[in-house]
Order: C-alpha cells, then structure tokens, then sequence
C-alpha cells in the first residue's frame, strides 16, 4: 500500500509495524512529529506499545537501555542537542549490548541556534560504538527501521538511522508500506539472553578490572566488525521479502567511472539527477552512496573505488580542525591500497543550506579540472 | 570486596549477581549528615517552651493524643491556654514573614477538645529522698509548680484560700472565654498526679504562715488580687465597682446590678472582659483608656471583639473626679492626655493637656487598671514594691521560699504564670540537690527569650542524655520553595446576638478539616516531620524513617556525604558535619 507522507512519519510507522512495546523519548525540533505520531496512535490505541514521555533524552535513553535489559524491542528518536545530551548514555547502551533502536533526525549542533539540517550531531557520535546508518529518503527511513531491529538483535549492539532535517524529515513523499504481516514474518518477537531475571536479580555495570574492560571492549570491537557482513545479509533478506534493498554501500555508474562523487544522506538523491546530466555531456563519472557508517564499510569501498582516478566527496558536516567526515573516513579507508584514488573533500549543506544539482555539477566540474587535491576542505558557497 | 561476575561466553556484558552493598561507599565521603532540631521560634516565643513543632506535627497525622501529651510535657493546660493565651508564639511564627501565621493557639485548643476522653500516660519520676512542698495558691503558677513538682517526684500540698482551685482562672476570667468545665478537667488531671489539696485554708488566717516551715520548700503564688487606689474623689461611691471583683461575682454565678450605662476604666485584659460582661448583662459600655489604641495592653484580639460585640472606646481620657447625681447616675470627669515621649518602662507617656476636659454620665463605674498584691501575711523580708521579690531563679530571700505568677516582677499572663511555676519546680529540685546554679538552667533553655523546658530537665536528671540547647532558627534557614502560599484559619465564632445574650463560648474552635489545614500549614522550623524529601531525594537510598516512632536513620556506610538531603530539607533538620 502507497501512501504520501513525511520522512518522520514514515519512522513512526515503521516502529509501529515493528511492535516496539516500549518507546521513550523527548520531543525536539525537527523529531517531534515522530513522537508526536506515536502518541496520537497511544492514545487510539492503534500502537501496542507504551510511549516514555521523560524530562530528557538523557533520561529517554536511559529509559530505552532499561527496558531493552527486560528483552524487549525499545525506541526513541531525537535530534542535535538531544543526542548531545545523550551522550554519555549512548556509550552506556552500546557497552550494555542492548538492541536499541533510534531515529536521530540530523540537525545542526548550536552555537549559533538554528534547526536546519546538518550531519554533525551524528557523526560526532561515531565514536560510541553505536552502529550508524544514513537514509536518503522517507522510503529508506522506514526499511532501515525494520533492518536497524534485524541487526541490533543479532549483534547485541543498538543502531542509529540518521535522517536529515527538513529535506527528508518533512519532505512529503510517496511511501510504500509493508504489510504487517511481511514484517512480523521478517522481524519475529525478540528474545535476548541477557535480560534481567526477577528470580536471580543482579546488576549490570559493575566495575571490573582493566583486563576485563579490555576484554569487553575486544568483544565488542568484534561483534561491531562483524555488522558489515550482518547488515548485507539483512539487507538482501530485507529485499527478498519487500522487494526493496539498499546495500550498505550503493554504487551509481561506477563501473566505466574516472571520476566519482561520494555522498550520504539526501544529497544522493540530488547527486543521481546531476550526474545524469554530467553523463550526457560525455563526463566519466559515477556516485557512490555511503550507506552504513559505522561500522565503516572499508573493504566494499575499497572494491567500489578500485581503478578510479579521482573522488569528491561532499560532506553536509565539518569536523573542524580538520575537515569533512566522510572524507577522512574514505581517505582512511583507501591508504593501504595501491594506487588509490586522489580524494577532494567538499563542504556542501552545512547548516542546511541548499546542494542543487548545480552545486553538484560544480563540484564534478572542479575536480575534473585539478591535478592535485588539497588536505584542506574546499568550502562550496554562492560564489565558489 | 568481592563481587560475584557472571562471565560465561554466553554474555556479551558482565553482569553481578551479588549485593553491592559490600562496596562501603560511605569511606568516600568528606562529609555526613546529622540530624540537628533546631528551635523554632514560635516555641521560644512560649514562655512555657511548648514543642509547637512537634505537637503540631502529630496533631496533623491525626495523633492527637501524642500531641497533647507533648504539650503535657511543658505545660499542663492546653485547654487553657488554647482559649485564653495571648499567644506571642503567633507573632513569632515564621510563616507569618511569608503569608500569615499559623493558627497554633486554635490547634492547642483543637489538641485539647478532641482528646477530652483521653486519658494521658504522665507519671511522676520516682523520687527515692521525696521532701515535701507546700504550694500556696492555686492559680496557673500554682497548679503549674505543683504539677511539675510532682513529676520530679515531690510530695505537694496545695493550699488555697477559696473554695475553688483555680485563681484567676477560676474568678477572673469569664465563662464566655473560658467554660468551666475545660479548667474542671485540666485541674482533675493535675489532681491525679495525688497531689494534697487543702482548699478554704488562707495561710496567714485558717493557718500561720510559720506552718509552712515544716515543710522542705515553698512556693508562693498568691496572685494579684487587692485593689488599687486610683486616689480620686468619688472612688468610694457605691456606683463604683472593682474589676476583679465585678468578675469574681460573674465567675461565681452571680448577676450583679450594675446599670444600663458603665464606663469601664483601663485598656488591659481585664478591662475588656469587664466591658464584654457588662455588655453580656445588658449594659452599653464605653471603655475609657488614657493612652491610646496602639498602647493597649490587651490582647488584639480582645479589644477587636470587644469593639465587634459594641463596646465603644474612649482614648487619651484619666478620669479626675466621680460624683453622684440627683438621678442616681453617676458624672465621671476626665483629663484629656497627650502622648509625649516615654515612661521609665519605654511606653508612650500619657500627658495632661492642661484644662482640657471631657464629663460623661453613666450609671455605673468599673476600674479595671490594674491589681496589686496582698502581701499582709508574708513576712516583710521577702517583698519589695508590693510584689515578692525574687532573683533570676525565683528564690527569695529566704533559700526555701520560691515565689511566681502574678505576684512577681513579671508580665501577668496565664502562660508566664505557668512559666513562672515550672521554673520555681526546677528551681526547688536543684535547691534540694543542692546544685543551683545558673548553668542549671542555662542547659535547659529553649531558645533566649526565657522559655525552659522541663522534658530536656528530666531527660538530663533520670540519668539521660540531658542535650544540649540547640540555636534558634532564622527564616533564611527555611526553604520556602517547598510551601505554597495559603490562607490562615481563624476559628469560628458563635453568631454575635445569641453570643450577648449570655455567657456561652464564644470562640467554636477549627473542625477536623480545618485543623489538617492548619498544621499542614507549619513550616515546622527546625523539627523533623517526615514530609520524606531527604528520602526521596537520597542518590543512594540510604535514609530510613520511622515516623511512628519518630526516627531516622541514614545507612553512614553506604552514605556518600553528597549533602542533598541538606539542601533539600524544607525545614534545615539535617546539617552536614565534616568529618575529622
């Protein structure tokens, strides 16, 4: 069934087709409808599960990892500063092993306050060990929910589906809904082997010794590797069942490509209708869509990009200091093979400014046009 | 410590499955808290150091035995005082700097009615060396030093000159503020504690005063009862009446014929509840006073419902001359006053504006101005002024003669008179024990204004813990973000024509609803009422309380010293001590 809705209500409905029994969550600019949606369906009844209205997301997540140690499907959802707010028990959820799912709607980090979409408040947490997932559109939003449960409760470890502010959050778009019974078949009912047992109660989060922190933390180093092969399964899984599948990378005419422009998130979208054009005009050139993020798809990059001459990649993000993440992911990513590619990195869509086709086409054309990339980030303004 | 892992390969997380209650986090701490009663300033504002705090906070879980019982401790009549006192505690109040006082004197009155079947658990301590006291007069210091005698194990007798005990409880205040029937049952209880009474026996005529030397201590308390002499013209007139002795005949059933028109004579107590008999006889009153409204010293209250009931009020008049007209009426002339500066006790001064003066005619006169002190039949050693003389411990000259209530230096009131008799008690026992001193008291001080509590005396006597005083506390140390603002409660009041029409209470008391409303009211400075915030607050769930046994105590090897239950106490009950 089709229906015409916004990126945030697509979540919603995606968790509610999961038959997440427990939600906690804060509501915040741009996330708010999610919440908002979930609680009109509390009230009619049409959700099952139990909405966490709590003082904060701090408290929300905290909320989620409780429950989740119940060995139930948990969710929330938030954005900017309530992710940064998050923080400390993100790192929590993800050294708890708990499944956790979460839709963090991008928005830009203050200072200056603004609510316009922006990669950061994501990607600044990529260091927490939480599995990190980039949606293109409100379509995508809703799969990635479905597959975000299928991988969180095979690896113990939650995940976080980033979708960005305004340009998929409130977008409205055509969205093709699963029938409940397809996801009930795909996603049966959970039943995780750490949950807390009434009869032999303990607690969690003790403190160890250093060997035995080191130990964890290898654990986890390893289950987190292992999602990149995990998430590919899901995700051709996910496609047998729903006729969809996005991969965890996804390559756009790459295979005659000299040139190619790397992109996360809704810039994609954006970037297929320019590269058409560029195509036409006899460029060699092809996209490739970044996808899963952490953990970071090293070897399929690798394979995707072998033999290429140069890649932009565009980043909607700046870690300062430094430059665009996703760049210095795939810069990271490429040094150990032999005659990689030269990679330029591109700062376009801070703060939710607008990446037209031509922004893109400008950027293939410069890059085509230097024979030496610069470590410093080239800033894409009005005048560039 | 050891903590139990569950580390199978099955776990991708450590979980424990022993008490982490074995880790003592309380080492950590720098700091502990202790819970530290302060005193509240109402309950330093009561001459008999009533626990307000406490006996209001028992009041509102519906413990109303305990909390008359609590007052028992410091004052033997709640009924009373809950009736006639001029509560300076009120004024005091500290919620009263943040909307309106709490209702502590109508809930001393609410404590009293409702336990009126009760009988409390008071019992003397036992007293192996039991010398023995005479008590003369049995008014509220009387009653009250032979009360407390008895509890610190004393043989008491008490004589009194009337047939009645009471004093001016008894014959001075009126039935419509005070029935009968509550002093009745306050006298009975003190009267259980076996104590000898001997009524219709005035020392110094039924017996010589020297009959009291067999006796190992005495206490006189004697009142004020002889009349004073304004000293002009006209005072001898059969028209002119005595106030105490105008209410003498009221409290003994009498309805004495006193005219349609009075004029009453001064601004205290006494004076207004002449002028509220009067008019309950039927008479139109006018109250004359030579200062003015401000400087009254009765009760707010009083002269407010006195001036409701129809007493009207004249100021800045001293009558001059009294004399009796042709009709039988009688003419009153009056000096006209000025206030001008102050008197040796820093009241306003009234000055005569000279040849300014105002005549009324009325059929009746009453001096209410005031009493003295019959002291015929003391010897002349032990008096000075007309009054007893007494040091700071209430002793005479004589070491074995103590003296109190109104025939002392000190303001008469019901509730100093108390006062007056349970210092005299303490007194005594420390004059037998021979260990008087002013340390003796000094230790069972409740804050600075003269109030001694007999429960921290006897706590420190029975070979307990006698604690020390503990400070005052200010209303900085209240954290009123916890209070809402509201209303105080007045109690209700009889309808005002049935109340002229006789002598029936005027004052109805607070209904159970209004009593919750009124100690849930109490800031309760100072004293702990498990409102349960240190509780709640706890980041380590180490605080226990017991509010049946009115306990708390915090698990010190778990208690990390964070100090939140500190600053989160409404009421400053927990301090945070650093540890050496």
């Amino acid at each position: 069934m089709k229906e015409f809705m916004t990126g945030n209500h697509a979540v919603a409905r995606a968790v509610r087709l999961c038959r997440t029994p427990l939600i906690a969550a804060y509501p915040i600019t741009p996330q708010t409808p999610i919440y908002e949606k979930l609680s009109e369906w509390e009230a009619s009844g049409e959700l099952k599960g139990i909405m966490m209205r709590t003082e904060s997301e701090h408290s929300a997540m905290a909320a989620c990892i409780a429950a989740s140690l119940t060995g139930v499907r948990t969710f929330t959802a938030t954005s900017s500063q309530g992710i940064a707010l998050m923080h400390e028990m993100l790192h929590f959820a993800a050294g708890c092993r708990v499944p956790v799912v979460m839709a963090n709607v991008n928005r830009l980090l203050a200072a200056p306050w603004g609510f316009w979409a922006d990669q950061l408040d994501s990607l600044s947490q990529r260091d927490t060990g939480w599995i990190q997932l980039y949606c293109e559109n409100g379509q995508e939003s809703l799969d990635t929910v479905i597959q975000a449960y299928k991988i969180a409760e095979q690896v113990y470890l939650p995940v976080m589906l980033s979708l960005e502010a305004f340009f998929v959050s409130h977008f409205m778009e055509v969205v093709d809904l699963p029938e409940q019974e397809r996801v009930d078949r795909f996603l049966p009912p959970i039943d995780l082997p750490h949950k807390f047992d009434i009869d032999k109660p303990g607690f969690l989060v003790p403190v160890v010794s250093s060997e035995l922190y080191r130990k964890y933390k290898h654990m986890a180093q390893i289950s987190v590797d292992s999602v990149k092969e995990i998430a590919v399964r899901v995700d051709q899984e996910f496609k047998k069942e729903f006729g969809r599948g996005y991969g965890i990378i996804e390559p756009v005419m790459l295979d005659d490509a000299e040139v190619v422009i790397v992109t996360a998130g809704s810039i994609t979208s954006t970037a297929r209708l320019a590269i058409k054009d560029l195509r036409k005009q006899g460029n060699k050139i092809g996209l490739l869509k970044l996808r899963l993020f952490r953990p970071f798809p090293v070897e399929a990059v690798r394979v995707a990009l072998r033999g290429k001459k140069k890649i932009a990649v565009i980043d909607r993000n700046i870690s300062l200091g430094c430059g665009g993440i996703f760049c210095q992911e795939l810069r990271a990513a490429l040094v150990h093979s032999p005659d990689h590619p030269l990679t330029y990195s591109y700062i376009a869509g801070i703060g939710g400014t607008d990446v037209t086709p031509e922004v893109i086409q400008k950027i293939a054309l410069d890059v085509m046009s230097k024979n030496e990339p610069t470590d410093a980030p080239i800033w894409v303004m009005e005048d560039y | 410590m050891e903590i139990e892992y569950d580390f199978s390969s099955e776990l991708a997380i450590p979980i424990s499955y022993g008490s982490s209650e074995v880790i003592e986090t309380g080492k950590w701490g720098f700091e502990k808290p202790e819970t530290a009663f302060l005193t509240a300033p109402c309950q330093e504002a009561c001459p008999a150091g009533n626990p307000i705090p406490q006996f209001l906070y028992l009041a509102g879980e519906g413990r109303c035995e305990e909390a008359l019982e609590t007052i028992l401790k410091e004052n033997p009549f709640p009924g009373v005082c809950g009736r006639v006192c001029f509560h300076p505690c009120e004024k005091d109040c500290h919620r009263g700097q943040y909307d309106e006082a709490v209702s502590i004197n109508a809930m001393e009155r609410y404590v009293f009615d409702v336990t009126s079947n009760h009988h409390p658990d008071i019992h003397p301590i036992s007293n192996a060396d039991s010398k023995r006291v005479a008590v003369v007069g049995s008014g509220p210091a009387g009653l009250s030093a032979a009360y407390f005698l008895r509890l610190l194990g004393y043989r008491v007798t008490l004589f009194e000159a009337r047939k009645a005990l009471g004093g001016v409880m008894r014959w001075g205040i009126p039935e419509y503020r005070l029935p009968k029937s509550i002093l009745k049952k306050e006298i009975e209880r003190i009267l259980q504690l076996s104590i000898d009474v001997k009524t219709g026996v005035r020392v110094g005529k039924e017996i010589p005063f020297e009959e009291l030397d067999q006796f190992d201590a005495f206490f006189l308390s004697p009142g004020a009862g002889l009349s004073l002499s304004l000293g002009i013209e006209g005072e001898d007139l059969k028209k002119v009446w005595r106030g105490g002795g105008f209410l003498d005949r009221i409290n003994s059933g009498d309805k004495p014929r006193i005219g349609k028109e009075i004029i009453v004579i001064g601004g205290g107590n006494t004076a207004m509840d002449v002028a509220r008999s009067a008019l309950r006889l039927g008479s139109r009153v006018i109250v004359a006073y030579r200062r003015t409204r401000a400087e009254m010293p009765a009760i707010q209250d009083e002269i407010h419902e006195a001036e409701e009931e129809g007493v009207r009020f004249e100021f800045l008049l001293l009558p001059v001359k009294i004399s009796l007209l042709k009709n039988r009426r009688i003419r009153v002339k009056f000096q006209r006053m000025r206030i001008r500066g102050r008197d040796q006790s820093n009241r306003p001064k009234a000055n005569p504006i000279k040849g300014e003066y105002l005549t009324l005619e009325a059929d009746g006169f009453i001096k209410a101005v005031g009493e003295g002190v019959d002291l015929s039949w003391i010897p002349g050693n032990i008096s000075k002024n007309g009054l007893i003389d007494v040091n700071s411990s209430l002793t005479t000259s004589n070491p074995k003669i103590f003296a109190g209530g109104d025939a002392i230096d000190q303001p008469r009131a019901i509730v100093t008179a108390i006062a007056s008799g349970k210092k005299a008690a303490i007194s005594i026992d420390l004059y037998f024990r021979g260990c008087m001193s002013e340390d003796g008291f000094s230790k069972i001080r409740v804050g600075n204004k003269g109030a001694l509590s007999m429960a921290t005396y006897l706590s420190g006597k029975d070979g307990g813990n006698g604690s020390e005083p503990k400070d005052v506390i200010s209303y900085p140390q209240i954290n009123t973000l916890y209070f809402e603002h509201s209303k105080r409660i007045e109690m209700r009041k009889q309808d005002r024509n049935k109340a002229l029409k006789g002598f029936s209470e005027v004052n109805l008391g607070l209904t159970s609803d209004e009593a919750r409303i009124s100690t849930s009211r109490c800031f309760s400075c100072g004293t702990c009422n498990y409102c349960y915030n240190c509780y709640f607050f706890c980041p380590e769930g180490v605080i226990s309380l017991d509010p049946l046994h009115q306990t708390k105590t915090v698990d010190l090897d778990h208690c990390k010293g964070c100090g939140t239950c500190a600053k989160v106490c409404p009421r400053y009950v927990v301090l945070m001590k650093e540890l050496s």
